[in-house]
């Protein structure tokens, strides 16, 4: 690869790449407004100048260039600190500032503000602008997003962002010169499933998101990586929270999952995750037909003497399982009725599932699969609910474990979990499997646990606890790790790691994931695929 | 005493010649696009390369060359698309070329798509040039009815289609590449270069786009041959060019004269001198946006390296004249304003700068004006140049800068008084 110099500094370019582009790639800085990756170039912001001192051909450029639509060339020395680049610079701040509010105090976007960002960096601190400030009229541009015109630097992000991302081509360009403004067509609302990405993309605070609107100033969120589970694309997102409470959720760049993007949809899954109200929060059990808050112990005691008592044989056992359910807590369900019980009847409720055909990536985000881990199900050898009669199974069933919310609509399924002998259920949210359950184990949800998924593409994602759950409630593979114990040996005291439970499973499961290490399933994943390929060419070069 | 020298006006000034296809035959027209069309389109452009013919839209860019540049072998049609949406202030010689002799226009339009390869070529003019538009309009009928246009250019085997456009009001759709958006069908802003035109322009196809005044002259260069054409104008400056005289002078109009000739000459001979026997105060000598000259600087060829060597530019060769009592303050106002108002937004620079210059311009008209304001409309002028996407930032910044260097006394009468 070829090299050019950004201040002496050798930076690696591929034919055709624009010298911003390059520099942002070997992790240097330039600033910038109005370039994002996914975008088309406009060079409009002005604030990417740079000083070419040689064009590759020894001659220097006769004035700053615009360094994201500038080509690199073999041996070009660009400076990004000298005077003439910092006069620049200054200067565009101070003409994007002349009609901007600066009303950081009360805008959401302060704090991570591209704006506020530069103009620390490279601003002079005053302005000479004397005049009234230019003031548009409020607008209200639909559920999601705020529009707060005032604040917008024209960088047009939000306009190429629904013609070349989205295809909707409901924000445009109104008027011209100092009263240029972007706004939707005829007074209309958005309509796109993505306009939280308009929030993102805005450099400043012209677009924000409606949910988070004066919840929390920016600075205090602190930042966890993680997946959606609004649908089985599994969006590599960021859990921002504070005080125990998530605030929102922001999308995580991925090439090859989400590129930069997430749906509305699941944008506002935050909410379940702080939901408190359907929380099971307490260990209960079924006493003279009375749900009673127990102890632990006293649970799992219950559940071992009632197993003793019932015997139940591997037809007896089945365990429904939902797909919101991580791959961990799967295998540890399908060996706990392996090795307890001898049975394979766990069910999972497998669906037909479907991407919208587009010519606009953006669009195949949203499945129909509005659980993120069917995938891990199938993978996993779990039986799918079309392939199997599960109401006959049930029929003579005498222990019933379910794990999450499963088959909710399916009434014939719940009728006939009142009938079983002994119901478990395992999980962090009531459903009307609560109100049929004898024995019930309280789990944590998703911003509270460890887990992974296996998205639609069987790309394979894990997710990090962002909030401090409750005493009172396990995550799910540590209730299924001690129930496992309990019916093999004596009931486990110590409790295992998660990192344990992984490693189990992929020295079980290594022909499927590869004997992987925790450590080695980074922030982006890895495609199964990629894995088998790999473990292919170590197997064959051992 | 100096004379027009009629080449593209010879026709508008001969009595009698009223531009229709009749007497524009009868006056010795279409006689070129044939001599073209039995050259190979190589030849032409050589030969245009040869006359030196330079582009009259501002820039003065040699046109031969330009269309050198054409990307070959694309796979994709090539257009040829005339410019003019004639917006400078100060210049009105395509419509008068337009209005009153369409078809040597016209013949040179054709001339240039056959020398470009192109089958269709497309004529963006100005929205508020009804009467050129109708008299294009009507001279295109009249084209195709005679079958001079159409599948068979001039009963030829090569096929050309022209269409007439009509802007919508907009000084920057006058830059080409938001010309081109436009034309397409899409807000006008000026888009990034490169690509140019010449690789990408009319729906990402190679694109040349030339002046309507440019693109009659290739007529006259068909029929004079590039040796006789270059004579015309002074050294590197070939041929003549059109002159729209404006202001205080006492015979304001469009004069056809070679490259070269005195701009002194020109306000005195051919534009009878300044109105009412006052004294010249300065000249902008290319459209608006260019440099102003002071009363003192304008013993100058003029052409555009004569022009350009004494600080500022021939442009589109829009000469506005002003005498001795006007207001430079009033006037730089009324041209910040017009920046101010066709400024597309897009790059920060302009979009700010040329609002804030109006407002303290405005300041000094209210006499409110201050050393401190002159210096900071003498940074946001400058800062405005050579920073933006496309030239109306240095084209806002040039007046602003220019008047302020050239007549400094005339601002500080404006200054606040204490009271």
């Amino acid at each position: 690869m070829e090299v050019f110099y950004i201040d002496d500094q050798p930076v690696p370019f591929e034919k055709g790449e624009k010298i911003l582009s390059a520099a942002l790639r070997a992790g240097l800085e330039i600033p910038h407004f109005c370039y994002h990756p996914a975008l088309s170039v406009v060079a409009t912001c002005r604030m990417c100048l740079v000083d070419v001192t040689d064009l590759g051909n020894g001659r220097p450029a006769p004035k700053l260039m615009t360094s994201c639509s500038t080509d690199a060339m073999p041996n070009m020395r660009i400076s990004t600190k000298n005077d003439k680049v910092q006069e620049g610079r200054e200067l565009v701040m101070e003409y994007l500032l002349v009609n901007h509010p600066l009303d950081c105090p009360i805008c959401d976007q302060s704090g991570e503000c591209t704006l506020q960002d530069h103009s620390y960096a490279h601003g002079t601190g005053h302005s000479e602008m004397e005049y009234n400030k230019r003031v548009y009229g409020w607008r209200d541009i639909g559920t999601f997003v705020q529009l707060e015109r005032n604040r917008c630097i024209h960088c047009s992000r939000c306009d190429r962002f629904t013609r070349e991302i989205t295809g909707t081509d409901e924000f445009g360009m109104f008027n011209r010169g100092h009263e240029l403004t972007l706004d939707t067509f005829s007074d209309r609302a958005m309509t796109n499933h993505f306009q939280g990405n308009m929030a993102d993309i805005c450099p400043v605070g012209a677009i924000t998101e409606k949910e988070f609107r004066f919840k929390r100033r920016a600075w205090k969120l602190r930042k966890v990586p993680s997946v959606c589970t609004g649908c089985s694309t599994g969006c590599n997102i960021t859990i921002e929270h504070d005080r125990n409470e998530v605030l929102r959720l922001k999308p995580r760049e991925n090439q090859d999952v989400n590129q930069w993007w997430m749906c509305d949809e699941g944008r506002l899954t935050y909410q379940q995750m702080n939901e408190r109200e359907q929380r099971l929060a307490k260990p209960m059990g079924r006493v003279k037909g009375k749900l009673l808050q127990v102890t632990w112990q006293q649970l799992y005691d219950a559940v071992a003497d009632r197993l003793e008592a019932l015997k139940p044989n591997g037809e007896q056992v089945v365990a429904l399982v939902d797909t919101h359910s991580t791959l961990e807590e799967m295998f540890l369900l399908r060996r706990l009725l392996q090795e307890v019980f001898s049975s394979d009847q766990v069910f999972y409720s497998q669906q037909d599932w479907a991407q919208p055909e587009s010519e606009f990536f953006i669009e195949t985000l949203i499945t129909t699969d509005k659980a993120p881990n069917q995938a891990g199900a199938r993978l996993l050898g779990l039986k799918g609910s079309q392939e199997h009669d599960i109401i006959n199974v049930m029929k003579s069933a005498k222990l019933l474990l379910v794990l999450g919310n499963p088959f909710i609509n399916e009434q014939s399924l719940l009728d006939l979990a009142g009938t079983t002998e002994l119901m478990v259920h395992i999980a962090s949210r009531q459903s009307e499997w609560t109100d049929r359950a004898d024995a019930i184990f309280p789990g944590q949800n998703y911003a509270e646990k460890e887990g992974s998924f296996l998205n639609k593409q069987e790309y394979w994602q894990r997710f990090w606890p962002a909030l401090r759950p409750s005493r009172h409630v396990r995550p799910e593979w540590q209730i299924l790790s001690e129930l496992l114990h309990m019916g093999t040996a004596t009931p486990v005291q110590q409790t295992p790691q998660f990192s344990q439970v992984f490693q189990q499973m992929t020295s079980i499961e290594h022909k499927l994931f590869g004997n992987l290490a925790l450590e080695k399933l980074g922030e982006s994943g890895i495609s199964l695929a990629d894995l088998r390929q790999q473990s292919d060419t170590l197997a064959q070069t051992a | 005493m100096l004379e027009e020298t009629l080449v593209l006006f010879r026709n508008i000034r001969t009595p009698g010649y009223d531009g229709t296809l009749d007497s524009y035959r009868k006056a010795g027209g279409y006689q070129s696009l044939p001599k073209a069309l039995t050259m190979q389109s190589e030849e032409v452009i050589a030969l245009v390369k040869e006359a030196g013919l330079r582009g009259r839209g501002g820039a003065g860019f040699p046109t031969g060359l330009k269309w050198s540049f054409m990307a070959k072998n694309t796979g994709k049609p090539s257009y040829l698309v005339c410019n003019a949406d004639e917006s400078e202030p100060g210049t009105c010689k395509d419509r008068e070329l337009m209005l009153k002799d369409p078809h040597l226009f016209l013949e040179g339009m054709m001339i240039g798509c056959y020398a470009l390869g192109c089958h269709h070529g497309y004529i963006y003019v100005r929205g508020e040039y009804f009467p050129a538009i109708k008299s294009l309009n009507k001279a295109l009928d009249d084209c195709y009815r005679e079958g001079i246009l159409g599948p068979k250019l001039l009963g030829g085997d090569y096929g050309l289609d022209l269409t007439v456009h009509t802007g919508a009001g907009a000084y920057i759709c006058g830059e080409e590449s938001a010309l081109l958006d436009s034309l397409e069908g899409k807000r006008g802003h000026p888009r990034v270069k490169p690509p140019f035109p010449a690789v990408a322009g009319f729906n990402s196809c190679p694109t040349s786009v030339n002046n309507v005044e440019t693109l009659t002259n290739v007529t006259a260069v068909l029929e004079m041959g590039a040796d006789a054409y270059k004579n015309l104008g002074s050294p590197n400056n070939a041929g003549t060019h059109l002159v729209s005289l404006s202001g205080h002078v006492n015979r304001p109009g469009v004069y056809e004269v070679a490259m070269g000739v005195g701009l002194r000459d020109i306000i005195q001979e051919l534009g009878g001198g300044v109105r009412g026997g006052k004294q010249l105060k300065g000249v902008i000598p290319g459209g608006s946006s260019s440099p102003v000259l002071r009363a003192d600087e304008i013993d100058i060829a003029y052409d555009f390296d004569s022009v350009g060597k004494a600080g500022s530019m021939m442009g589109s060769s829009a000469i506005m004249v002003f005498d001795e009592d006007t207001d430079v303050v009033k006037l730089l106002h009324r041209i910040s304003r017009f920046y101010n108002h066709e400024s597309c937004g897009q790059c920060t620079p302009c979009r700010e700068g040329t609002h804030w210059a109006r407002q303290l311009l405005r300041d000094f008209l209210q006499n409110n004006g201050s050393e401190r304001k002159l210096n900071r409309l003498q940074r946001v002028g400058r800062n405005m140049g050579g920073t933006t996407l496309c030239a109306l930032g240095d084209a806002a910044s040039m007046p602003i800068v220019s008047f302020l260097k050239k007549f400094p006394d005339d601002f500080r009468h404006y200054y606040a008084t204490a009271s």
